[in-house]
């Protein structure tokens, strides 16, 4: 298999080098951009697999590139900032990023989070027995990742798919959060509540065609979710 | 019971008067006689008359120069002349100068008693109409001045501007000479404005009150109106300086608002008996208008400063988020480098691993600079920034940061242009070194390698301009006030480089105001940048 392209955005010079030496030793290529503007040039321009992202930066800041590259790619995107806050880290999840990561942070830490976006890129090992799953309109293919509404074909993000896909796989169940987190993203994900909300919500505003009355996830008040069967 | 209709007769013959005096008794008026011109203006000096029947020959002056005369005094008199052997030429000169009728002798007494009823009541008429239109003036004019003092104290919000004009506005158009408003503030009367008081005079005035003291207190207590005719028998300590002065009558408004006593307006003037209860209704109606006007402004005030605390707040937060992001980037480099070495699953090289200890032992150096830049900023904004200021020679300063200037600037040109005649500064070297290195440093950042940076001094009056100028890359005009923000960093910057603390600028402000100078930029976005500061001559 190639070697997976990670781009890392980011204005501080050692914060790059700092994360392209222990990327590089551990087999990713890695590509640098030091503003807004250069890594949307980066991204259109090599072939990026994930993209490590920082928040404050000159010309174009990283809510904005966020916002810019989901409008035409679903690249699993981490956040890397030295904004703490919990506003900041909704606001950048709801805007499709996939992960937020707070500066100072562990190597290990980072490692792992980069490993779960590129899990839920897609395992063919751990698609579902069953080929597709369908109740009342909602279609999803396993095969092909590949999720229709009424015969419309819908574009989810990698960690939007893996989270739908489990859903559904497990739709005889009621899936508490903790569930959720641990297996949709990782047994270090368990205290990131606002994870789910945040990607429930996304889901809901994909597929449903009320998200405010949803009729496919269903809200067990104090539990978790469900999918609902036909 | 309305006072008996009084009427004056003069006539040289006694017992015509006396009859006269029996008739107009006997039908219920007041008679007094006078034989004579002179006896009948003399009277007519004394008291007032609704009518006066004259003979038209009088020993001592005709009876039409009479006439005049009475009329100067009383204008509202009703005259009756008599004429006994009159010539038309008399009669037609007495109506002339404005008697109301002319009666043949011998009289009809009938014909006199329905002149004179006819006559007063004509000038009863007109003494009603005279007092109606005396009243609508009154209330035109009270009007008036409610309106313009409405008018001045309405076009501000501001509290001392509401006071002084409408202080001036009331003396304008009342014509009282002295005025003064005290408020009520944090328990105590204070004065807050006058006009028309010599600053002698304000000096002798009490500055501030207790709400029970002196007659000032009393109206505010008692939130009613106080009036001294003469000035010269109170005894009042407060008011005192008023009598003392020259001025003869005091009143005193109380300001209220929905019952709430919020002040006192006091008036002055040179003559006792200065104020009628009319005019303290005209001051009642301006106290009023005062009122409500001190009352939005003071409201004003209140929300407004209601809007900096919370300003403040926010400001208090973006502080708090600043400093925790500049914190949290040099302290993701350390964590990360040391991190990285502390990793079993990688062994790296022995390069990598010095680059490593370099990073953390750099951003280390980062992280204590931003405490001290910190501490700094944290002494400056609570006044708590030593300066030991001292006369100094601007060369001296820059030689002893001479090395450090020729360190940052290694790859540029350093120009000096200090005249060696320029005026001792008192300054505290140390602070106003850190100045310069710091405008330096940025001339360096901000500037291609071999271009000039210059540092110049220029003495102006009582000061001395230094300034620091580049040929870099310049400040766009909309910046010029910002930068000196704490925590500002340029959009512009060139990418790659490493930030400062953005507390740099702030910083140097804060030295140079606690020297008591100014800090400017004048920039041209690519024609470079002059920093300039002025410091205090010895």
């Amino acid at each position: 298999m190639d070697k997976r392209n990670i781009l890392i955005v980011d204005d501080d010079p050692a914060i790059l080098r700092l994360l392209s030496t222990n990327l590089k030793a551990r087999g990713y290529e890695v590509t640098t951009a030091t503003d807004g503007e250069e890594s949307l040039e980066a991204v259109q321009r090599d072939f990026v697999d994930l993209i490590i992202l920082d928040l404050m930066m000159p010309k174009v800041d990283g809510v904005e590139v966020c916002r810019r590259i989901r409008e035409w790619s679903d690249i699993p995107i981490i956040i890397l900032s030295a904004r703490g806050d919990e506003n900041a880290k909704v606001k950048c999840l709801e805007l499709g990023a996939d992960d937020y990561l707070t500066k100072p942070f562990g190597i290990p830490e980072l490692m792992a989070r980069i490993k779960t976006a590129f899990r839920h890129r897609g395992d063919p090992t751990v698609a579902p027995a069953q080929a597709t799953f369908t109740c009342d309109g909602l279609e999803i293919n396993f095969a092909k990742r590949r999720v229709t509404v009424n015969g419309r074909e819908i574009t989810l993000t990698p960690t939007e798919y893996s989270l739908l896909q489990y859903l559904a796989v497990n739709s005889d169940k009621v899936l508490t959060h903790n569930m959720l987190l641990q297996n949709v993203w990782g047994n270090e994900y368990s205290s990131e509540k606002e994870y789910l909300r945040v990607f429930v919500g996304r889901l809901r505003r994909k597929l449903e065609p009320d998200a405010k009355n949803p009729k496919y996830i269903q809200t067990i008040p104090g539990v978790g979710y469900h999918l609902a069967t036909a | 019971m309305k006072a008996k209709d009084s009427i004056l007769v003069v006539d040289d013959d006694l017992d015509f008067l006396e009859i006269i005096k029996r008739i107009l008794e006997l039908k219920g008026y007041e008679v007094e006689t006078a034989p004579s011109a002179d006896e009948a203006i003399s009277r007519a000096e004394e008291r007032f008359y609704n009518a006066a029947i004259l003979d038209i020959s009088l020993p001592d002056a005709d009876g039409t120069e009479l006439l005049s005369r009475l009329l100067e005094v009383q204008p509202d008199i009703v005259a009756i002349m008599l004429t006994g052997h009159s010539s038309v030429k008399n009669v037609v000169t007495s109506m002339n100068r404005g008697a109301f009728a002319y009666l043949e002798k011998p009289l009809d007494p009938d014909n006199l008693l329905s002149v004179i009823s006819r006559g007063i009541e004509k000038q009863q008429l007109v003494l009603e109409n005279r007092e109606l239109m005396e009243e609508l003036e009154q209330h035109n004019r009270v009007t008036d001045t409610l309106l313009s003092v409405s008018r001045a104290v309405s076009q501000s919000l501001d509290l001392q501007q509401i006071i002084d004009s409408a202080l001036e506005n009331v003396a304008k158009s009342t014509g009282i000479e002295a005025i003064f408003i005290y408020l009520y503030e944090n328990d105590r009367l204070v004065l807050k404005g006058y006009y028309g008081l010599s600053r002698r005079i304000t000096k002798a005035m009490r500055k501030e009150l207790d709400k029970d003291d002196g007659v000032i207190g009393r109206i505010f207590e008692q939130a009613s109106p106080v009036i001294v005719d003469h000035l010269s028998e109170s005894s009042e300590p407060d008011i005192a300086f008023l009598n003392n002065k020259g001025y003869r009558s005091f009143a005193g408004i109380p300001l209220t608002i929905l019952g709430e006593s919020i002040g006192v307006l006091g008036v002055a003037t040179g003559s006792t008996h200065g104020f009628s209860s009319k005019s303290i209704e005209l001051l009642a109606g301006i106290g009023r208008e005062i009122s409500i006007a001190v009352r939005n402004a003071q409201l004003y005030e209140e929300a407004s400063s209601a809007k900096s605390l919370r300003e403040l707040d926010s400001m208090r937060t973006d502080f708090l988020a600043n400093v925790s992001h500049e914190l949290r980037t040099p302290l993701a480099v350390i964590k990360g480098s040391a991190n990285s070495l502390l990793q079993s699953d990688v062994i790296f090289d022995e390069e990598t691993r010095r680059d490593f200890v370099q990073s953390i032992d750099k951003d280390a150096d980062t992280l204590s600079r931003l405490v001290d830049d910190l501490l700094m900023m944290s002494r400056l904004e609570a006044n708590a920034l030593e300066v030991k200021k001292k006369p100094h020679k601007l060369t001296d300063v820059v030689d002893s940061i001479k090395d450090r200037l020729d360190n940052l600037t290694a790859r540029h040109h350093l120009r000096f242009d200090i005249p060696d005649e320029a005026p001792r500064v008192v300054i505290d070297e140390g602070r106003i070194g850190e100045v310069l290195t710091n405008l330096v440093e940025n001339a360096v950042k901000f500037s291609e390698e071999n271009t000039t940076i210059t540092i110049e001094a220029s003495p102006n009056g009582r000061e001395v301009i230094v300034s620091v100028s580049d040929e870099g890359i310049g400040i766009p005009p909309e910046l010029h006030q910002r930068i000196f923000d704490r925590f500002f960093q340029g959009d512009e910057r060139k990418t790659g480089r490493r930030k400062g603390s953005g507390l740099g600028l702030a910083i140097c402000r804060g030295i140079i105001e606690a020297h008591g100078g100014r800090i400017w930029v004048e920039s041209e976005p690519t024609r470079g940048t002059r920093f300039s500061f002025s410091l205090p001559v010895s």
